[in-house]
């Protein structure tokens, strides 16, 4: 299908530099020499490395703020008469002076802000895509690099730029404006000071990193497959990572002027969203919305993206329904404009609740195709239970709860009760944490050998997806309970009904920190120690498959030529492997598999 | 140690009230008298009891309807996938078995299926919804008043919150030793078995009315009126009222988690008959609770948001934006309320201006109260004591002592109008001085 007209003859150039038939992290010498490399490079590869651990250390950052919330919530504070007849606050962690209710719950607010800031904005909308979409979209396409390698390195910049004023926010005391920043409040709320202004212009910056992802990346599909690769014969990753390329496209510019306005207001005090200047703040919300619903889909598809690898990979299995999955992430990506409106269902007149909760039941619906056709591939597979499979079971499991939990969400009447309670952060956390944070870390491990050409340890890689896995159903299924009894979110301060849910949660969480600390142990261990990867351990058909462990500078000893699908495990022994290991699944009766064309590299 | 709140409802309540204890802060009590169908295990775990209204326990139906259909398709997804993967173990050397991987048929299956459910389930939930959002022609209209951070109900006569929560007692069983927990959420009382059509509005940032136990909230903004209407509850026979929590449901600030109100379901004559004694009785502690002062101000010492009022009135301040002053006099604390930002006290973010929100004699009321917490406003109100008017010393053993608000609050609470009509033949006497 591809029509391009591309010489394979030609020397493959264009990366500055000689030594491409070394792997890409092969030293240039000194330090200096490497530090400048790597701060100039346009390698996708080391631009994708560099933006792992940078997205990394943000959830490391927001999961610290989550356990301290979490260890907030273990006691309601409250007001005591003692038997002395003195008040007194207790149950506060964060209040500098433990009579100072009030201080106590600005430290919470605080907090919890900048959890969702960081873990929204320089966390979860680049993790996936920009860390492992970048290494391993052009490998995929059987690429060189993405189509403009330029606007690549300067999408990271703008990341780490825009990163740098988030965090100088923080340290200048963070904001307590939530990660939503709903006017008025976000308007008015520490009036003197430049810190709301400098998170919201960290997002606003942010965005433009997205952007420039997303237009690299669809050029890149549509440009640089390699010959003989059509669309359907595309990895369903790359059909994920295509689908939110276009919401990142199309949506962030809208946030971008949301937040562009929010800034005038503050700044230059214009009315728009404050009515105290005539502005009207429920526009705040269908603007914020308006990106910030597709956004979720944006983090959630290159994750469903992740999951059609990781489960035809270790089952062995060609992925059942290709085309189905691979049209709902574009049906997704369309229907995920016309949904906002059901964040503010407390707030719509009747007609606009109505038709918004309409599109939503109808989002639901590709998402449940997925789902179905993910455990369909399981049957007849020859399946091994290994950390990134583990982790593809443990996504199944959290995402069709975090989806179905969306029903009663999404169904105007019982959402007047559920909206803004504990249900919905429990919800979103099932999709987003338990949906894109378990398929991350289940691709990290997929795809660690071929990133850094060393094994991970699986006996600690299990274990760690098991505590992980428990700590987070404790955490979380808990909060839905609270929702449903009447807990509201973003409360530094509860009644004691729900103290009990509260604590187990608390200890969840905890479980959840100890889970991700193996695993950083893990990888770290990898890094010194870890034995050599082979180019395939996995049996896998994509092309990053055939590339070496790491990969070499120019990912490829020649441009590859496709031949397979990219899940005919029936039909092909994986590259660099033996048949021995991989056997071909073989029917009663069933010509020998031999005969057929076999693959290798 | 009755407080004022507990003694006030009693003396609105009459004699149910008196016979039946007053009830501690079990707020998800009632409700299973209501249809006499207990709640099911599920029900239990999820909302502790079923809705408090019948437009409440439609709503449960629903979520318990979702529920179990959620629960059926995930049961059997999770049965599927650990059933094969436990079936379909990789074992070495061995292939797996030819298998499909498309069937159109069975895809056609499960996506006709499932989005029929979906269909049935939007169209339940917009049912329940219109027919709550449908104002009932013969509602009792209460408006709601939200700021950062208490909600104040105004009713038919224009009388608003006179009541809030009694403090919580528990009793350490192997000293002995009592704590009370205090609590100063404002108590909205409706008459049982009505309908209820809130108008509610905000005089600074988003919040959200949301009454769990009926499975109903909105969302309050400063700039439009938005309501909805629901049906109260019916009380037991002999019960002589039911409480269910009001929350927040809007982030708005430091004090958003505290931003609660009980909604106290009454009986209509208990409910009239408290109201209309409301109406005219005015002081200054009301006013400050009802105004929701006490989430910034202590009137004890205590270090908050704000400044405490103990032994505010006749102290010295430094401003960071205004000179010092040695005195801070009546004039000062009316600026203070209504304009706070012309003197901003030294280490202090400073708060909303109070101007439009209180009246004259409200005003009036809460000056007088803060100048009672001090020892110099004592004097004043000595000196005017001595002048013969023989109003009552009920602000002076306010100040008195650390635990005494409760009952310095009883005091004033009892006699109210007298202690309102001391604060207006107070003030000529104020300025002359």
């Amino acid at each position: 299908m591809s029509t391009i007209d591309r010489s394979t003859d030609l020397p493959m150039d264009g990366h500055g530099g000689g030594h491409h038939d070394e792997p890409y992290l092969s030293s240039k010498g000194s330090w200096l020499a490497n530090v400048l490399n790597w701060a100039v490079t346009v390698d996708h590869k080391k631009i994708g490395v560099m933006y792992l651990f940078a997205v990394l250390f943000m959830f490391f950052l927001g999961g610290v703020a989550a356990l301290a919330l979490r260890l907030e919530l273990l006691e309601p504070p409250r007001v005591i008469e003692g038997a002395d007849g003195a008040r007194r606050i207790v149950g506060q962690l964060f209040g500098a002076d433990p009579e100072d209710v009030a201080a106590g719950n600005n430290i919470y607010n605080r907090l919890f802000s900048l959890h969702g800031i960081i873990m929204t904005f320089m966390f979860i909308v680049p993790s996936i895509p920009a860390s492992l979409g970048n290494f391993f979209l052009p490998l995929m396409l059987g690429a060189k690099d993405v189509a403009f390698p330029r606007l690549n390195l300067l999408s990271w910049y703008i990341y780490v730029f825009g990163s740098i004023f988030g965090v100088l926010a923080i340290i200048m005391g963070g904001v307590d404006t939530g990660w939503t920043f709903y006017t008025p409040y976000s308007t008015t709320t520490d009036a003197d000071h430049m810190r709301v202004f400098l998170i919201v212009f960290a997002a606003f910056i942010l965005g433009f990193s997205s952007i420039l992802t997303g237009l690299n990346f669809i050029v890149t599909v549509h440009k640089l497959r390699a010959p003989g690769m059509g669309w359907f014969d595309m990895p369903l990753f790359i059909w994920a990572l295509y689908a939110t390329s276009i919401i990142q496209v199309l949506a962030t510019p809208v946030i971008g002027i949301a937040m562009m306005l929010l800034m005038l207001e503050r700044v230059l005090h214009i009315g728009i969203f404050d009515p105290g200047m005539g502005g009207d703040p429920l526009l705040f919300q269908h603007f914020f919305w308006f990106y910030s619903h597709p956004v979720v889909y944006v983090m959630i598809l290159p994750g469903m993206g992740i999951i059609s690898e990781l489960l035809a990979v270790h089952a062995r299995k060609h992925i059942f329904g290709y085309r189905a999955i691979a049209f709902s992430s574009i049906g997704i990506a369309g229907v995920s404009f016309i949904v906002w409106g059901h964040h503010m269902f407390t707030a719509l007149g009747e007609l606009a609740a109505m038709l918004f909760s309409a599109m939503t039941f109808l989002v639901a619906i590709p998402t449940a195709i997925k789902v179905f056709n993910w455990i369909a591939t399981l049957y007849k597979g020859s399946i091994v239970v290994n950390t990134p499979m583990l982790y593809a079971l443990a996504f199944l499991f959290l995402f069709s709860i975090g989806g179905l939990t969306g029903l009663p969400l999404g169904a105007l009447a019982t959402d007047l009760h559920l909206h803004d309670s504990y249900f919905v952060v429990a919800h979103f956390h099932y999709v987003m944490m338990g949906g894109t944070v378990i398929a991350f870390i289940g691709g990290i491990h997929h795809w660690w050998p071929k990133m850094f050409g060393r094994m991970y340890n699986e006996k600690a890689g299990i274990l760690g997806c098991v505590i992980v896995f428990v700590g987070f159903n404790i955490t979380f299924f808990t909060q839905f309970i609270l929702g449903t009894q009447g807990m509201p979110r973003r409360y530094a301060d509860y009644v004691d009904e729900f103290q009990t849910m509260h604590v187990i949660s608390t200890v969840g969480s905890w479980l959840i920190g100890l889970g991700f600390l193996i695993h950083l142990v893990n990888f770290i261990h990898s890094l010194l120690l870890g034995p050599k990867a082979p180019p395939n351990p996995w049996g896998g058909l994509t092309l990053e498959w055939e590339a070496e462990s790491p990969p070499l500078e120019h990912n490829f000893h020649s441009e590859p030529l496709v031949k397979h699908g990219p899940y005919d495990f029936e039909k092909v022994v994986p590259p660099h492997c033996s048949e021995e290991d991989f056997p071909l699944p073989r029917a009663h009766g069933a010509p020998d598999p031999k005969s057929l064309t076999s693959f290798n590299g | 140690m009755m407080t004022s709140a507990i003694s006030a409802m009693q003396a609105g309540m009459g004699a149910a009230a008196t016979a039946t204890p007053v009830q501690p802060l079990n707020l998800y009590h009632g409700i299973d008298g209501v249809t006499g169908r207990p709640a099911t295990a599920f029900e239990e775990l999820f909302f502790r009891s079923g809705g408090a209204t019948d437009a409440a326990q439609a709503v449960d139906g629903l979520y318990m309807l979702i529920f179990w259909y959620s629960a059926a398709f995930f049961v059997l997804l999770m049965f599927l996938m650990v059933y094969w993967v436990i079936k379909y173990r990789r074992r070495p050397g061995v292939p797996a078995p030819v298998s499909p991987s498309h069937n159109t048929l069975l895809e056609i299956v499960w996506t006709v299926v499932p989005s029929s459910a979906l269909l049935v389930i939007f169209f339940l939930g917009f049912w329940n919804y219109i027919d709550r959002q449908v104002a009932h022609g013969d509602a009792y209209e209460l408006a709601i008043k939200a700021k950062k951070w208490s909600w104040t109900p105004v009713y038919h006569n224009g009388a608003s919150t006179q009541w809030f929560l009694p403090t919580d007692e528990t009793v350490d069983p192997v000293t002995g030793d009592v704590t009370k927990t205090i609590v100063d959420s404002p108590v909205i009382v409706v008459p049982e078995d009505s309908n209820i059509r809130l108008t509610m509005s905000s005089t600074d940032v988003i919040h959200s009315f949301w009454i769990p136990d009926l499975r109903i909230k909105g969302d309050v903004f400063p700039n439009r009126y938005t309501g909805y209407t629901f049906r109260t509850p019916k009380l037991e026979p002999g019960q002589p009222y039911q409480d269910h929590w009001v929350f927040c449901a809007e982030y708005c600030g430091d004090q958003h988690g505290a931003m609660a109100a009980v909604l106290r379901v009454m009986p209509s004559a208990d409910f009239d008959q408290t109201v209309s004694g409301w109406s005219g009785a005015l002081t200054g502690d009301k006013v400050a609770q009802v105004q929701g002062c006490f989430t910034c101000h202590s009137v004890d010492g205590t270090n908050m948001a704000g400044p405490t009022w103990l032994g505010l009135y006749g102290s010295s301040g430094t401003f960071d934006n205004a000179p010092p002053i040695d005195f801070k006099d009546e004039n000062y604390i009316r600026e203070s309320i209504l304009n706070p930002n012309a003197k901003l006290v030294s280490g202090r973010a400073g708060m909303t201006s109070y101007d439009g929100l209180l009246s004259e004699a409200e005003l009036d009321a809460l000056v007088f109260y803060i100048r009672g917490l001090s020892d110099a406003g004592q004097k004043v109100n000595e000196e005017l004591e001595a002048g013969g008017d023989g109003g009552e010393a009920s602000d002076a053993e306010t100040g008195d002592g650390e635990s005494d608000e409760a009952s310095g609050t009883e005091a004033a609470g009892d006699d109210a109008p007298s202690d309102a009509g001391d604060g207006e033949s107070d003030e000529p006497a104020d300025e002359n001085g």
